[in-house]
Parts: C-alpha cells; structure tokens; sequence
C-alpha cells in the first residue's frame, strides 16, 4: 500500500455561520490547499463528507458543487455519508483512492450546516440515524441513548456527575485556547454543579447528562489536501502520515448488544488502526475523540485501549488527560468546545492533530507529539473510524 | 388489534427471536421466521427522562428505558412509574407512543409489576 500524507490542513470557525453551505466548504478547502503548496499539482479527486444538508439545506451532490466553486475540473468527486463518522468514513475513500493508486492528491472536505434550522429540528435530524422501528418511533434522540448509557455506566463503575463535569470544564478550558472552536466559556464546577444555580445553568437534557454534558449544534467545515509520500517528499513538504486507518460497525438498536455498555466497535477500530499503524496506545502523545456527550470521552478512552475498562475517570481525575497531562485527550476543545457540525467533525479532528504533530498548535500544543490518534464515532457507536497520524519529522542532530 | 402488536421474529431453523428485524437469522443466518408478539415481564436495564425531546412530543418530558425481558430479548419504550430504579421488575404493555399527523402510533410501554 502507498503511504498516505496529509499535506496541508485548514478548518473554519464552528459555531453559528452566515456562510452558505458552499461557502463553508470553500473557505475549509481554500486554507487546506494554500498550506499545502501544492504549486502546478492539480487535485485528483474530492472526497466531501456530510450527513444532512438533502435535509437540512435542501441540498444534494455537494461534491460536485465543491469542484464547480473551487474550479478544480476535471477532478473525480463524490460525497460520503456516514452519519457522525462521515468525516473520518470520507478520509478513508481518500486514503484509499490514493493507496489503490488510484489519486496522487486528494482533498477531502467535511461539512454541516445545521443552525440552518432550529434546534428540534436539528436534534430530530440527528435521531433518524436511531433504529426506525425500535428506537425513534418512541421519541429516541441521540442525547436519550447517551443518557440511558451513562446512567448504566456510571452504576457499573462507579462514576459520578463530577467527572462527567470534569471532562465538560476541562474541553471548554481547551477550547479558549482554540481560535476555531464554537464554545469560547471558561466554566467551573461551581457553575455547573455545586452552586444551586447550577440547576438553572445546567438543566437536565437526558438524565444523568445535562446541558454542559452536551455539545453544540454547529456550523463548520475543516479540509485536508492527502497526497502519496512520494508527492509529499517532492514538494518538500513537513510530513504527517496516516499511519493506520480502521472500521468496525456494531448493530443498529443499542438493546441488541449483548453488553450494552461495551463499545466494542470502538475496540475493534481502535485495535484494527493501532495494527495496521504497527503502533500501540501507549504511543500515542495525543487524541481526539468524539465526546458528543462526556460520557463518551470516558468510555471511549478506555475502549480505544488507553485505560483499563471502569478506570477512564480515574485517569482525567488525576490530570493525566488535561493539557499538561501524559495523554491529552481533546486539545482542540473536542466535539464538546470545539463544536459538532456531524459531516465536519472527523476532519477537524485530524486538522487538529496535524496542528499538534508539526508543532502548530499554538498555547494548547502538547510538547513534541509525535503519534496522534483519532476516533470518529458513529450512530451511537454502530459504526466507529479510528485513525492513527504519525509525525514523519526527522530529529534534529 | 394486530397493526398494534410489536413484532419479533422466531427463526423458522434455529427458534431465536430476533427483535428488531433482521433479514437474516443473527444467530443462524437462516431467511425464514414466524412473527411473535413482544411479550412479558422484565427488569428495568436502564433508563432516562429526555428533556430534549423531538417535534412529535409537547410534553416536558419522556422516560425512555431499555428492558431486559425474562424471554432474553430486550426491548426499548416508554417506561410509566413513577419511581423508576435500574433493576425494577416491569411487564410491557402496548400503548400510544408517538402521534404523526393526528394518527396514532402504538408501542411499547413498561409498568411496573
């Protein structure tokens, strides 16, 4: 297989956008191919990740659309959608397309616009991924099966609102280091907790999770140019690499998994990238994961292999996965500060990973990061894409 | 009535059930099956009251659970008590769960026993 680089990167602002759709895509686009100098290199093919402007923004074959704005013909382009794992889903098919050989360069572009309508709307959109006969017909959202999640979760090992909070103030602080993050709120337990306030800042969303457990709906849209090494070492450009990509899916209604706290496509993507990687979590300096809810940033941590199962909370208890920590988890802000436009989401987490792995990441950059890891998280984990970056900088003598 | 009857699917080759449906046997891989009603006493699995909830719904909010059945299947639903508890012994029953323009949806509802 041809090894894959990420060339240049960019991202828009999340949160509440002016910009068309289009618009969104352009200004991502554009910043990815200026920072990856591609110079008289054209684009092979578009790979543009979204999951629901048909229904959201009346809008359909946005990848053709994305050509046509950014006069890249005749490029071959298509759309992905896969759900919430759509950004990461359209990396692959880039990845792919290159390591088949069948693309030097491609661009890949991830997209929502969902304040484009309101928020019920907007959560009702999300929750026709659910299972139509045996989750959404009952009124199931995607906060609804994070909430019946946590509840089981936190009964099994033991784990309180204080650290859901913790993974909530620690993202947020994260997030007023990033110039792109929707959420710029630096928030305290007090805030969100302790005071009684809190029950006025902070109400319940799906019990245990209240609204500081919660990400956003956003507008956004992040970008990587992804060409063959050999084109990257051509054009002389700091390297990152996709060391190792996998994908593991789970059933549909979360009732059918024979533990329903286990998330075991999360294992098994995780397992499959860190293989094909020939690296192990205890490699990675930084990650990003897909805490559309904070229980998630817990459980995912550990399923992706980096803490014992039960002992995530122990571990962001102790600091180790704050800024400063032994393994950062969610620099960027993550979905939870961050934002979570769903089509953009995979994307900006690897845009920010690069960030990291060349040293760019401005005051929330981990110290001499190497290997990064992501992981995108689908449905509500019926289908995960895990990704591992690596740093291909040489030390200096 | 039977339009208001949640289905299973018992494997014609292996007798699994399989709820909700699958088009082929997840245990035997088998394509044919019997409907069954979901049916019976359980325990509450886990549970939430939703807040956030969708366009169908004016009430201020819904309590939604995942049962365990004694049968082995498990089943998602609205779940009416008052004092719900992880581990609560419930039967299901069939009621109205959602409205779509004016016309009734039926499904599962979990009272306690």
């Amino acid at each position: 297989m041809r090894p894959v680089a990420i060339l240049g990167v960019g991202m828009t602002k999340f949160g509440r956008s002016d910009l068309t759709l289009a618009g969104l895509m352009s200004e991502a686009s554009v910043a990815a191919l200026r920072d990856a100098k591609l110079g008289n290199r054209s684009v092979d093919a578009v790979v543009v990740a979204n999951m629901g402007a048909a229904r959201v923004n009346r809008q359909t074959a946005i990848a053709s659309a994305l050509v046509d704005r950014l006069n890249l013909f005749p490029a071959a382009a298509e759309t992905v959608e896969n759900g919430p794992a759509s950004g990461a889903s359209a990396v692959k098919v880039g990845v792919q397309a290159i390591a088949a050989g069948m693309a030097d360069v491609v661009l890949v572009t991830g997209v929502e616009r969902m304040r484009a309508v309101n928020n019920l709307e907007a959560t009702d959109f999300v929750a026709s991924l659910s299972h139509p006969e045996a989750e959404y017909v009952y009124g199931v959202t995607l906060p609804s099966l994070a909430g019946m999640f946590a509840r089981l979760y936190m009964s099994r090992y033991g784990l309180t609102r204080r650290h859901l909070a913790l993974v909530s103030i620690k993202n947020h602080n994260n997030a007023m280091r990033n110039p792109y993050a929707h959420i710029h709120q630096a928030i305290t337990m007090e805030g969100i907790l302790d005071a009684p306030e809190a029950r006025v800042n902070n109400p319940p969303i799906a019990e245990p999770l209240h609204l500081y457990d919660c990400c956003p709906v956003s507008d956004g849209a992040a970008s990587l140019v992804l060409a063959s090494l050999d084109v990257a070492q051509q054009l002389n450009r700091p390297a990152v690499t996709i060391a190792g990509i996998g994908q593991a899916t789970d059933t549909h209604a979360v009732q059918e998994r024979s533990d329903p706290t286990e998330l075991s496509a999360v294992r098994l993507a995780a397992d499959q990238a860190f293989e094909r990687a020939g690296l192990g979590p205890k490699e990675i300096d930084v990650a990003e994961l897909h805490d559309a809810f904070t229980i998630l940033e817990i459980a995912e941590s550990e399923a992706a292999g980096f803490f014992p199962r039960g002992e995530g909370h122990l571990a962001l208890e102790q600091g180790v996965t704050s800024l400063g920590g032994t393994l950062p988890i969610n620099p960027s802000g993550g979905l939870k500060g961050r934002g979570h436009p769903v089509g953009a989401t995979g994307v900006a987490q690897m845009v920010e990973l690069t960030w990291q792995l060349r040293g760019e990441a401005g005051t929330r950059q981990v110290p001499d990061a190497r290997n990064g890891f992501a992981c995108n998280f689908g449905g509500f984990g019926n289908n995960v894409v895990a990704t591992v970056l690596r740093s291909e900088r040489r030390e200096n003598a | 009535m039977p339009d208001q009857d949640v289905t299973g699917y018992k494997c014609r080759s292996c007798s699994t059930v399989a709820y909700p449906q699958h088009a082929l046997c997840p245990t035997c891989g088998h394509d044919g099956f019997d409907p069954v009603s979901i049916t019976g006493e359980g325990s509450v699995l886990t549970y939430t009251d939703l807040y956030a909830l969708t366009l169908a719904y004016t009430q201020r909010y819904l309590r939604l659970a995942i049962v365990q059945l004694d049968s082995g299947l498990r089943a998602t639903g609205h779940l009416l008590d008052p004092d719900p508890q992880l581990g609560k012994r419930i039967r299901t029953q069939i009621g109205v769960v959602r409205e779509v323009d004016g016309r009734k949806i039926y499904g599962l509802q979990f009272v306690p026993v």
